[in-house]
């Protein structure tokens, strides 16, 4: 199809509309990123794009913030970072303990069930983020009040919990579906017990798929807002709710020096997923 | 027959089949099949696709249930015992390898799972691969296997650990035929060499022939014939068995009074023990039909007539369609001035009176 859309003989104007929705396609998407990025490089002590110098100094900026000195800043910065992953980690494992069992119920005895166990766990995507957050902040409270016990990172670990679920549980399944009934039979044939062959063979056979999902279990979590916002306490935060508190007031450069770190890592770890799913014929 | 008494096995069998059923919703893929399988036997399960066979072999390995009847394992049932309590092998159609698995893994899991020292089961391994003919691929994925090579491989994990049932579900299905016919060599020979009880699935009846010391042929869930190959070749328990080993023709006639049956308007010496006068369907294969030649309006007395309507060659010998009336006749034959003649032509059919079976016709 592509060698009819870009042979000579198609017409020169479709060709160039093409090619010009594409450019600004990509330069929608990535237009916010590139000015993120080099920004965070400007050598400047005010924020103006485009930058008159370039330097590192923001990244030094960041580096103490995060986990240099002895400031309430720079503690407050490192403990939210540390949330950050800490709840990113138990979203990536409660997701994952969750979904591949009920992947494996799902594609070998889900029958019926299973398109409405996908459609309710999907469910939380179309609610708006704002709704959600309003519901989980006055249930949180509401038991907070009621049995007197604080959630502490659970309070952001649920909402994120359910954010990513869906996700996770699409991984699961497609790769629960490459696993053929035949290799669990051929294994117990062998004198595995059903539990044992699902360990032996049908798990390892998952192993991209439940990859995956950690991975996007984790990235979802890291970059989620809307609900950390309304979750949050002076305790238990994440990087970036305090990335919004400290540009709210004025730009700082060194939060842009964190958001380019960042983004270093969500890119990382989204072409370390494409690896896993797609293999070595995939766009990175 | 009276109610099969669980507590009095047949000695002489190894694996006793009584009286089993098993529907899927309002469609009975087995009703009532019983068969008695002797230690070291080689039996092979024969029918087209959905004649319950593959669903009988499942039941045996214990990844199906039945819904009615028993399995009896050296006297012992075994009709509630889950697949991996089981102690069988089985080769699947799909050979179901584990791809994340290196030849040797594949092969030693059942070693395994059993708490077989690793030493121990690498010797296992390499001489099982000795036997199969595959020796020194045992450190290579299984990915990297031919389709002959990942057979072998499979039929070495089913035996790794010397089962009680060696079942096997279309085992070759997946190869060219050339390999095919090499593996159905091996495999008899393997069985043999293993001496272990086998119940191989197929449709293919040259592939039950040629490996089987037992035929069992099923059809809409139900046992038609279980007989030794050469039996069931010769004399068929019905029609269907009859077409179904090849019998091309089906062929309706009418026993006469002196017991020959009349078929495509001549009378042939076929015996029967059915009563004069009683509808009949003849089976009759290609090979077993010879054609003459005759001039363009010339009969021949005693014989059936009929005109060419088709010829397909086939290198050493013709296929033919020859209409007598209103029956059409398939028919084999090397005769080369017969080729030639082509359609139109006017013949003589001979039928083999002593290679075709009679049956009562169908109502």
């Amino acid at each position: 199809m592509s060698a009819s859309l870009w042979s000579r003989t198609s017409s020169g104007s479709f060709r160039a509309v093409m090619l010009a929705l594409a450019g600004l396609g990509l330069v929608v998407a990535a237009l916010p990123v590139l000015v993120i990025v080099v920004m965070s490089f400007s050598g400047d002590g005010s924020l103006a794009f485009p930058p008159r110098s370039l330097s590192l100094r923001w990244y030094g900026a960041a580096l103490d913030v995060l986990f240099g000195g002895d400031s309430d800043s720079a503690t407050s910065a490192f403990e939210s970072m540390a949330t950050s992953f800490t709840v990113g980690a138990i979203t990536m494992c409660a997701t994952t303990m969750a979904c591949v069992p009920l992947a494996y119920a799902l594609v070998r005895r889900g029958g019926r069930w299973r398109q409405w166990v996908e459609l309710l766990f999907t469910l939380p995507l179309v609610f708006p983020l704002v709704v959600l957050g309003v519901a989980y902040l006055l249930l949180s409270e509401t038991l907070t009040r009621q049995t007197g016990s604080e959630l502490g990172l659970l309070r952001l670990a649920i909402p994120h919990i359910v954010l990513a679920l869906p996700f996770v549980l699409r991984n699961c399944l497609s790769a629960m579906h490459g696993v053929g009934r035949d290799l669990e039979e051929a294994a117990m044939s062998l004198g595995a017990s059903p539990l044992r062959a699902a360990i032996d063979v049908v798990v390892p056979l998952m192993k991209p798929g439940i990859l995956a999902g950690l991975i996007f279990a984790f990235i979802i979590s890291f970059n989620e807002f809307t609900i950390s916002f309304f979750m949050y306490t002076i305790d238990v935060r994440t990087l970036p709710i305090w990335m919004y508190s400290r540009t709210v007031s004025s730009l700082d450069p060194t939060t842009l020096a964190i958001s380019t770190l960042i983004i270093a890592l969500d890119v990382a770890l989204i072409t370390w997923v494409d690896k896993i799913v797609a293999g070595k014929g995939s766009l990175f | 027959m009276s109610t099969p008494n669980l507590m009095m096995p047949t000695q002489t069998s190894h694996l006793d089949i009584r009286g089993l059923g098993k529907r899927f919703g309002s469609n009975d893929a087995l009703s009532e099949v019983n068969l008695s399988i002797k230690r070291g036997e080689f039996v092979c399960l024969l029918g087209p696709s959905g004649c319950g066979k593959t669903t009988l072999l499942r039941i045996i390995a214990g990844f199906e249930r039945a819904d009615r009847g028993h399995l009896l394992l050296e006297g012992r049932d075994i009709t509630e015992l889950a697949p991996h309590q089981r102690g069988f092998g089985m080769v699947f159609q799909s050979l179901a390898l584990f791809p994340h698995m290196s030849v040797a893994d594949n092969i030693g899991y059942g070693m395994k799972l059993r708490g077989t020292a690793a030493a121990q089961r690498r010797r296992r391994v390499e001489e099982l691969l000795e036997v199969v003919q595959l020796p020194a691929i045992a450190n290579r994925p299984v990915s990297a296997l031919s389709g002959g090579q990942r057979q072998r491989v499979a039929i070495a994990r089913a035996l790794a650990v010397p089962p009680q049932l060696f079942l096997l579900d279309e085992p070759l299905s997946a190869l060219d035929a050339q390999l095919r016919e090499s593996m159905q060599i091996e495999l008899r020979q393997l069985q043999q060499r293993f001496g272990v009880t086998t119940v191989v699935v197929t449709h293919d009846q040259t592939e039950a022939m040629m490996l089987a010391d037992r035929l069992v042929v099923m059809k809409q869930g139900r046992v038609q014939q279980c007989d030794t190959p050469t039996e069931v070749y010769r004399r068929p328990a019905n029609a269907f068995v009859a077409e179904f080993l090849g019998a091309a023709n089906l062929l309706p006639g009418t026993v006469q009074a002196d017991g020959s049956v009349q078929v495509l308007g001549a009378p042939l010496e076929a015996g029967t023990s059915l009563a004069a006068g009683s509808p009949v369907t003849l089976a009759v294969r290609a090979q077993d039909v010879r054609l003459h030649a005759l001039g363009s309006d010339a009969g021949a007395a005693g014989h059936a007539v009929g005109d060419i309507e088709f010829v397909r060659d086939l290198g050493p010998e013709a296929e033919l369609i020859v209409r007598c009336g209103a029956d059409r006749l398939r028919c084999r034959s090397a005769d080369s001035g017969l080729r030639q003649a082509g359609v139109g032509q006017r013949v003589a059919v001979h039928i083999d009176a002593r290679r075709c079976s009679v049956f009562a016709a169908q109502a």
